[in-house]
């Protein structure tokens, strides 16, 4: 069975935040527009730290018409969360779990195995600064990176590679929070007279509003009382010769809504794939 | 036919519900006015009508702190939102108080699954493991504090269904019997209000149940 209007849900998982405002704002967002597509009959969002939490999700999917439900992580890549506390919280046999009223549960890949999701950066890049030659910029992909096993800069590694292929930036590169290549070492790290700095994350928060611009050189321009937002309409930013663009978390993109949905789509393909041949 | 959360809001308002939480309800033809119940006498409310609006107005609360449990009683003033039927009411209402509906139904129908305390600790893992550590002493106080209705810290308005362990123990002594009876509302109002059911520990009170066994054990280390 593939997805339909009268009998498919869409769950979005996203992990929410008990301190940012604005972690579960991307997540409530897609579900919007998404379901104005009236795709699916129903489409909700749960959060691991926010409601609704992910044991409430269990009780989302009530009516009999539902025959099944597409879990899609909103998560940047593969890791901790998509593959133990969601097949937990959910409580998730595998890619495909059958409820005891026969409901079906289809557990998806997270939005950030898209291979759209290469689309978005080069996208993000041009609305960061429209005017400006790729050919004379570098472009940064910024993600977390922590010494334990941190899948989202592999992930960030490999959009680096599929955009460095294309040849259309003077050079494109991985830079990290917390682990080398530092982002605080973006002079050093790029050449070209401008550089593009796209955050790997899937929402907006204490990352992108304030540790990644004091580690660029451009969070003493942050006022406390403007909007956290404000820090990515100040582009370009003159620094060490060069003109620095910021963009805001990848994740806030709304096509990422267009990749929530091939997700599901993408379960029932490869289910086919998986097929035996006869 | 209605779909079965929709019925059950349905029924709680033809059954004269006053409202849910904090949020009074009021008909208004075939709409719904909605507000804090404690804004009910006043004239000068800031009027909203669509239920998206809804999200933003259960964001903040009165000093413009970000509200991460929605149950907690701390729902901002000020507002006045109006809607046209029940399907904008129920999709205020899960901006409001989200999944608290879902439960609802599923209480109803009596398909709902509670989860003693003890069993969702033990089946947290990393940074939250160490939770399953705390004491039922410590559950006690920190169940009695952080999930109680009135002058709580942050204090919740849902009914907890779930017990201590499988002994079927209440998990706090501190917090009144009506505070685990379905479906009595904890307000304290004693009108008909639709209940805030609570299932299962959420993940705040899991990582407040960490911080008492983290506390514990460096006041420990400290006096060794």
């Amino acid at each position: 069975m593939s997805v339909s209007s009268e009998s498919s849900a869409l769950l979005i998982v996203g992990h929410g935040s008990t301190v940012n405002p604005d972690s579960s704002a991307p997540s409530l967002e897609q579900a919007a527009a998404i379901r104005a597509h009236d795709i699916f009959r129903e489409v909700a969002c749960c959060f691991w730290k926010e409601e609704p939490s992910l044991r409430d999700a269990l009780f989302l999917f009530s009516d009999p018409e539902i025959r099944e439900v597409y879990v899609v992580p909103n998560f940047i890549s593969e890791g901790y969360f998509t593959q133990t506390v969601i097949p937990r919280e959910l409580e998730l046999d595998g890619r495909l779990t059958t409820r005891p009223d026969g409901q079906v549960w289809k557990y998806c890949e997270p939005v950030g195995n898209h291979p759209g999701v290469t689309e978005l950066l080069l996208r993000r890049a041009r609305e960061v600064a429209p005017q400006v030659p790729e050919a004379e910029t570098s472009l940064v992909i910024v993600a977390h990176g922590t010494p334990l096993n941190d899948k989202s800069a592999i992930a960030a590694k490999r959009e680096v590679e599929k955009i460095a292929a294309l040849g259309r930036y003077a050079s494109v590169q991985n830079a990290y929070m917390e682990e080398s290549p530092l982002i605080s070492d973006w002079p050093r790290l790029t050449n070209a007279p401008n550089v593009i700095v796209v955050p790997f994350f899937i929402s907006d928060g204490l990352h992108s509003y304030e540790d990644i611009p004091v580690l660029l050189g451009i969070g003493a321009e942050s006022g406390a009382a403007s909007s956290p937002r404000a820090v990515f309409r100040r582009n370009p930013h003159r620094l060490h010769g060069r003109n620095l663009y910021y963009a805001s978390a990848i994740g806030t993109e709304p096509k990422f809504a267009e990749i929530i949905i091939e997700q599901a789509r993408a379960f029932d393909e490869a289910a086919l794939d998986l097929r035996p041949i006869a | 036919m209605l779909p079965r959360i929709s019925r059950a809001l349905a029924d709680w308002i033809s059954a004269g519900a006053r409202g849910i939480g904090q949020i009074e309800i009021q008909h208004d033809g075939g709409g719904f006015v909605l507000c804090h119940f404690d804004d009910i006498a006043r004239k000068d409310l800031e009027i909203f009508r669509s239920p998206n609006d809804a999200a933003e107005l259960a964001k903040f609360d009165d000093e413009g702190n970000y509200r991460p449990l929605k149950t907690a009683p701390n729902l901002r003033r000020g507002w006045r939102l109006e809607l046209p039927d029940l399907e904008a009411l129920q999709e205020a209402l899960d901006f409001f108080y989200p999944g608290r509906l879902a439960v609802l139904a599923a209480w109803e129908a009596n398909r709902l699954t509670t989860a003693p305390l003890r069993q969702t600790l033990h089946r947290q893992s990393g940074m939250y493991r160490v939770a399953a550590k705390i004491s039922d002493e410590q559950i006690d106080t920190v169940v009695g504090q952080f999930c109680r209705s009135r002058g709580g810290n942050p204090g919740c308005l849902r009914t907890i269904l779930w017990s201590r362990d499988a002994t079927g123990a209440r998990p706090s002594q501190h917090l009144p019997l009506e505070k685990f009876i379905a479906p009595i509302d904890q307000t304290g109002r004693g009108e008909t209000r639709i209940p805030l059911l609570c299932q299962e520990a959420c993940n705040l009170l899991v990582a407040e149940a960490r911080e008492v066994v983290a506390e514990a054990r460096e006041t420990t280390s400290r006096a060794e």
